[in-house]
């Protein structure tokens, strides 16, 4: 539950020796002495980090945070656990709270993984007991096995990561507050985790996930808040997914003043109507507009399609400009392409990235990202990047029973 | 003013639910300080000895050799006798004082009491306490000191003791937290502390008004108790040592309360 919730920061330094504080307070007193208040103090760089965010989850609810680096993610997260307060509204939490913010901030390097993984699950408010009893999963999960006795600094991060991670999934936990941790380890050990926040899910345990990867987040939650600070966004994953990726904020990348300008470019269907999501294969048309500023030749035409949530490339192709009668172009030419394509993709953000590439010297002579954004809205594929049209047929086998194969005697 | 009254109460109801709730994390933050201390060094526990006993030589040459010093019981027992509290408080101070900061990662990640890692220093240091006791012990045998039924009040001593190291234990490590310099000065103000008190020779030597200032020290009044009750056999002066014992409990009233109040403060200003 966050109702509310405020918190101020201070940029720059504290006074944190007693050289600083003696005249600071002497200042203090022979000034007013000024009540202590919640509000911003602008001249001393006091800004807000967290300013009026509200959210409550539900038990087996997980609530996505997305937003920018410096937006306050983490600082929600602290004040979640009380590490930090609110300067003004409230926080609360019920039940027994888990939280990955760091999963290998308890370790000491001296100790020895076992030791560390006691000491660990105490600081996550485990019972002695209760750790002994599942060290042995703890250990299987985390593939430590012969390296629970070796001293923790003697380990790799990632298997640093490994152990904490593995710790922490065998809390059991009403709440569990999950920060960007799932980026560490390797394909396999991410799939577990994955796997194992389903079965929290799964047992009712409330989560609070923060992560870039917004295909993860996108996977395990079904609504989501999107931060800058203040609340940008709220509600179902998708569309706040959508918003953080059409804010300002996100990747612009629109080089000007180069030798081929990438002007504009606009995202219809077959018939000219603006699009936002679309079903899988639908035709869509990317109209873009070129201006010159140099003589150019030999070059092609880019046109490379992401996935936003990963920026994974789906396509990345394009056409040579002497295929759309355009070899050579001189400066201040203007002409308009319009490309074509049917995105048979699977559910999700999809964005479109225009360039001009020369060929002879390898290097972009102008580039336009994102120019086209668009959603894909299907419900038949659980993960995934294309839209295989996969179909299938059933029929009746009535002579299945003669055909099994009965083993030869004497095997 | 029953505003007051009834917050205090209610920040007291969460310190204790607090404590109980997180005994176990204290002994695993006692055992990981312990286990690290006998990890890193050779001699282990031999450290806890060996202090008091090369401090216990020193003294013993300077007021034997070079000055004679009348104690009452030969002054190497008696030394040892100031020296081994002593040095439970000192050494206890020193580990809380970098508790809270050693451990940033934590204080800035994790939520649990911060209390823990102060009072982990102090218990931490108990053991070493412990340990080196039975040097005193042995020295009582060599020595032919008997106990008396006295023997008895010496856990309401250590209590004492324990109830005032962690008092001042809580207070340090959290100015410390706030104001480095807090290190330094602690480097000054406890050699000058421990020859404000009776530790190496009997501050009743002393007279006028420093003695008046220096009667306010509640260590005196515990390590002349220690000597009481196991050199001469006797319970400790009664006045002394109960204003000892309330100011004592009073200071660790003062550092759970004043910690409990700051400790959101902590993750900010580490």
């Amino acid at each position: 539950m966050f109702e509310h919730v405020w918190k101020k920061f201070r940029r720059g330094e504290y006074d944190d020796s007693l050289r600083d504080v003696i005249p600071a307070l002497t200042k203090r007193m022979l000034r007013r002495a000024r009540p202590r208040t919640d509000e911003l103090n602008e001249a001393q760089g006091d800004f807000w980090a967290v300013r009026d965010v509200s959210f409550s989850v539900c038990p087996g609810e997980v609530l996505g945070i997305i937003g920018p680096n410096g937006a306050g993610k983490s600082t929600i997260l602290k004040l979640l656990t009380k590490i930090l307060k609110p300067t003004r509204g409230r926080s609360e939490v019920r039940g027994r709270v888990g939280a990955l913010i760091e999963v290998a901030a308890g370790f000491h390097g001296d100790l020895t993984g076992r030791e560390n993984a006691f000491l660990q699950g105490a600081i996550m408010g485990m019972k002695r007991a209760e750790i002994a009893r599942q060290m042995d999963a703890i250990i299987e999960f985390a593939g430590l096995g012969d390296f629970m006795d070796t001293q923790v600094k003697r380990y790799s991060s990632g298997m640093q990561a490994r152990l904490g991670f593995a710790i922490a999934a065998h809390l059991d936990p009403d709440v569990l507050i999950i920060d960007e941790v799932l980026s560490v380890g390797d394909m396999a050990f991410q799939e577990r985790c994955m796997e194992r926040m389903k079965q929290f899910k799964a047992r009712g345990v409330a989560m609070v996930f923060v992560s870039h990867n917004l295909q993860q987040v996108s996977m395990l939650c079904e609504r989501a808040i999107f931060v800058q600070n203040a609340v940008s966004a709220h509600g179902p994953v998708q569309d706040v997914i959508a918003a953080y990726l059409g804010s300002a904020t996100t990747r612009h990348t629109n080089v000007t003043g180069s030798p081929i300008d990438v002007l504009e470019a606009r995202l219809t269907d077959a018939s000219g109507a603006p699009v936002t999501t679309v079903a899988p294969g639908t035709p869509l048309r990317l109209g873009v507009d070129y201006v010159a500023r140099e003589p150019t030749t030999d070059f092609h035409f880019g046109f490379v399609l992401y996935r936003s949530t990963d920026n994974g490339v789906v396509y990345d192709g394009g056409v040579q400009a002497s295929e759309v009668g355009l070899s050579t172009v001189s400066a201040g030419d203007r002409f308009h392409l319009d490309f074509e394509f049917r995105p048979h993709l699977a559910r999700g953000q999809y964005h479109v990235e225009c360039h001009v590439f020369h060929n002879p010297s390898q290097s972009y002579l102008g580039r336009l990202a994102p120019a086209g954004v668009f959603g894909i809205a299907e419900t038949r594929t659980y993960q995934g990047v294309a839209d295989i049209e996969l179909s299938c047929t059933s029929a009746a086998r009535p002579d299945a029973e003669s055909q099994r194969v009965v083993p030869a005697s004497g095997w | 003013m029953p505003h007051t009254l009834s917050r205090l109460g209610s920040d007291l109801r969460e310190i204790a639910q607090e404590q109980i709730e997180y005994h176990e994390l204290l002994a695993s933050i006692v055992r990981r300080d312990l286990l690290l201390r006998y990890k890193q060094t050779v001699m282990g526990f031999g450290w806890a000895i060996f202090m008091p006993v090369l401090n216990t030589i020193i003294f013993s040459v300077i007021f034997t050799r070079v000055t004679r010093l009348d104690t009452g019981v030969p002054y190497p027992i008696f030394a040892f006798a100031g020296l081994l509290p002593w040095n439970f408080f000192s050494s206890s101070l020193s580990f809380a004082l970098g508790s809270l900061t050693g451990n940033s990662s934590l204080v800035t990640k994790v939520y649990f009491p911060r209390e823990l890692f102060p009072i982990s220093a102090v218990v931490v240091s108990l053991f070493d306490f412990l340990v080196a006791f039975t040097v005193l012990i042995a020295m009582m045998v060599y020595y032919r000191i008997g106990v008396t039924w006295a023997v008895l009040f010496l856990p309401v001593i250590l209590l004492v003791q324990i109830a005032f190291t962690i008092g001042i234990a809580l207070l340090l490590s959290m100015a410390n937290l706030f104001y480095r310099d807090v290190k330094y000065l602690f480097s000054v103000v406890i050699t000058v502390w421990m020859f404000a008190t009776s530790v190496v020779y009997p501050i009743d030597r002393v007279g006028g008004r420093l003695a008046a200032i220096l009667s306010l020290n509640p260590m005196t009044p515990i390590i002349d108790g220690y000597r009481a009750v196991l050199l001469h056999g006797t319970l400790p002066a009664l006045r002394p040592f109960a204003a000892a014992t309330v100011l004592s409990f009073v200071i660790l009233a003062i550092g759970m309360l004043a910690f409990h109040r700051m400790e959101f403060a902590f993750a900010e200003r580490i």
